[in-house]
């Protein structure tokens, strides 16, 4: 793993079973004014992708339903293989939204809220950082299950007020912190994420990054040296 | 309806069970026993100690009915009236002739297995001690005939002919009175059954008729569009691309909206989306975060009033989220409304002046606000867009 920011563009593969979104994710990556996503493999099967230059792309957009039948068991192997898989999908129930978090998926993102979020989550996954779009606050906030990481009244209110607007500079306004602050609490319920569910390289890689950038303390993290010493890190 | 109908049907069944053992013991005293009472007036040995045994049994069956009636159930200390019930079968006996112990005269040992029916209705072990009550009963009169020396062939005959005669009777009169208060259990048990049934049939040809109506809204959604692009309509066109972002949000609402009965809150919250639709407005209403716990009316009108004022403001897109835990309600509006129209949206709230107070009150950059309803309106605004925050505790 890299620790610093990748020199050259982020590269992308797509998992995808509808040319029609592969050239729609194209053109808002060619509308990112700093064009810093390259779109080097799109498929419709897992295998299509990863028989080429896929195999070794930054990211991993997968479609969690390929030809009507949904995939979300495949992202825990795909995973532990290493890849930083963001998964993509109108499936946006917090059950599957979590269910991907908890297999090792850095991020999720709704099909109707990408042209907002695509490039900067990948932006983000590529250098191992949280970004939580809306529906994974939606989801985290829905989140009743008994092992929920305990997110502090802060994070859980700043999930809340980003799910309700979109807008981190609104929150920020709402709560009386800077953007920054707001960007920091959201950040850290995410990571809390990393310590749950599946132990895969892309939650270690999190974990590690979140401490190097201050957002953790190694103190907090607990488990997350085992996770580390576990599977190959993300290529 | 207040109460469970097969309480309701059980109780009536109950009811005219005990009537009719209240008003079989009833005939039977005025009936037989008062006849045979006067017609052996001549023969008894005491014939106002038998008319005062007469009144006794009238006594314990008065208050025995008036209880069961009244209460539904025996008096208390019911054995001290099955005591005073024998006391009169021997006062009948002492004030016949001693040979004839089980004569027409003696009219109180075969009836007053009644009062037992009476006395022991509905209890646990009614027919337990029914069969104890009328056994001492039958003891007395043997023990009496005995003493007597009233032991002839003929008056034996006659002792277990009334004997099975009375028992038969009055123990099936109770098995017959409680075996009518199970029947009315099942009876209740088949009706509440067929209501029910009756009942699911609505509400799935409610839910049926609600599926039809929104897979028409789909399909009325997407048809139009699709058959333009199909027909080569242009994908710049920037018309064409809106209505195609308002069909997908559409669908998306509507495919999200698997719930049969979503409750009075989110009713109304899409009532309202659904009308800033038909006005052009690009509408993202997100799934409940959580589930809406039932709220009275008021309290709906008072958290969706100030939701729906900024969704009727709203110019080209609004986002609308529903947050629920136990303790609060959460609706939530992001809107881009035009600063100059925050007042017009106050002229036509249909809510009532505390409700529509909160935009007046607030500055022109936002602010809290609480309404009559306990509701509290927070309004943020960022640039073009407003933000409104409409909360109730719950409880």
């Amino acid at each position: 793993m890299d620790p610093e920011q990748p020199p050259g563009r982020v590269t992308l593969a797509v998992v995808e079973d509808h040319p029609v979104t592969v050239d729609g994710i194209r053109l808002w990556l060619s509308r990112d004014p700093g064009r810093r996503v390259e779109l080097v493999a799109a498929g419709p099967t897992v295998e299509s992708v990863l028989a080429g230059p896929g195999a070794g792309a930054d990211v991993l957009l997968l479609d969690l339903e390929l030809n009507g039948v949904m995939v979300v068991d495949r992202v825990a192997g795909l995973c532990a293989d290493g890849h930083r898989v963001v998964a993509f999908s109108g499936h946006r129930d917090p059950e599957t939204v979590l269910a991907v978090l908890d297999a090792g998926a850095a991020a999720f993102i709704a099909k109707h809220e990408s042209p907002d979020h695509c490039v900067e989550t990948i932006v983000a996954v590529a250098t191992d950082r949280p970004y939580v779009t809306p529906t994974m606050a939606h989801a985290l906030i829905a989140d009743a299950r008994p092992q929920r990481p305990r997110l502090s009244e802060r994070e859980h209110l700043a999930l809340l007020l980003w799910f309700q607007s979109m807008s981190k500079a609104s929150v920020a306004r709402r709560m009386g912190i800077s953007e920054a602050t707001v960007r920091q609490y959201i950040d850290r319920a995410r990571v809390k994420y990393a310590r749950i569910g599946r132990p895969a390289p892309s939650k270690a890689a999190l974990l590690a990054r979140a401490i190097e950038d201050g957002l953790i303390r190694p103190d907090e993290v607990g488990t997350y040296r085992s996770f580390a010493a576990g599977g190959p890190g993300p290529s | 309806m207040s109460e469970d109908p097969r309480i309701l049907v059980a109780r009536r069944y109950a009811r005219g069970a005990t009537v009719a053992a209240v008003a079989v013991a009833a005939a039977w005293h005025l009936g037989h026993n008062l006849a045979a009472t006067l017609a052996a007036w001549p023969g008894y040995r005491h014939p106002w100690t038998a008319l005062a045994a007469w009144f006794g049994y009238l006594l314990i069956g008065a208050a025995g009915a008036a209880a069961l009636l009244r209460a539904g159930r025996p008096p208390r200390a019911v054995w001290a009236y099955a005591g005073a019930a024998l006391a009169v079968v021997a006062a009948v006996l002492a004030a016949c002739p001693p040979d004839q112990t089980v004569g027409a005269a003696n009219w109180a040992w075969g009836s007053i297995g009644w009062l037992g029916v009476i006395l022991f209705w509905r209890r646990r072990h009614h027919l337990r001690e029914l069969f104890l009550f009328l056994g001492a009963d039958a003891v007395l009169v043997l023990a009496w005939m005995l003493a007597a020396g009233d032991t002839g062939r003929v008056a034996l005959a006659r002792y277990l002919m009334l004997l099975v005669g009375s028992l038969t009777l009055q123990i099936g009169g109770a098995v017959g009175g409680h075996a009518l208060g199970t029947a009315a259990a099942w009876a209740a048990d088949a009706s509440a059954r067929r209501a029910a049934t009756e009942a699911e049939r609505r509400g799935a040809e409610l839910v049926h008729a609600d599926r039809l109506r929104r897979y028409e809204a789909v399909r009325h959604a997407a048809a139009g569009l699709l058959t333009e692009i199909a027909a080569g309509a242009d994908p710049a066109d920037e018309r064409l691309r809106r209505d195609c972002a308002m069909g997908a949000a559409r669908l998306r609402r509507l495919l999200a909206e698997t719930d049969d009965d979503p409750g009075p809150l989110l009713r109304t919250l899409r009532a309202h989306v659904v009308d800033a639709e038909r006005r052009g407005v690009l509408v993202t209403m997100e799934p409940p975060v959580g589930t809406v716990p039932d709220l009275p009316p008021d309290a709906v009108e008072a958290l969706a009033a100030a939701p729906a004022r900024a969704l009727r403001a709203a110019r080209t897109e609004a986002r609308v989220t529903v947050y629920a835990t136990p303790r609060e309600v959460i609706v939530s509006v992001v809107a881009d409304i035009d600063a100059d129209s925050d007042t017009d949206t106050d002229a036509d709230t249909g809510v009532g002046a505390a409700a529509g107070d909160e935009i007046d009150g607030a500055d022109a950059d936002g602010g809290t606000s609480r309404t009559a309803g306990g509701v509290e309106v927070t309004r943020q605004r960022e640039g073009r867009s407003l933000w409104i925050q409409s909360s109730r505790p719950v409880g």
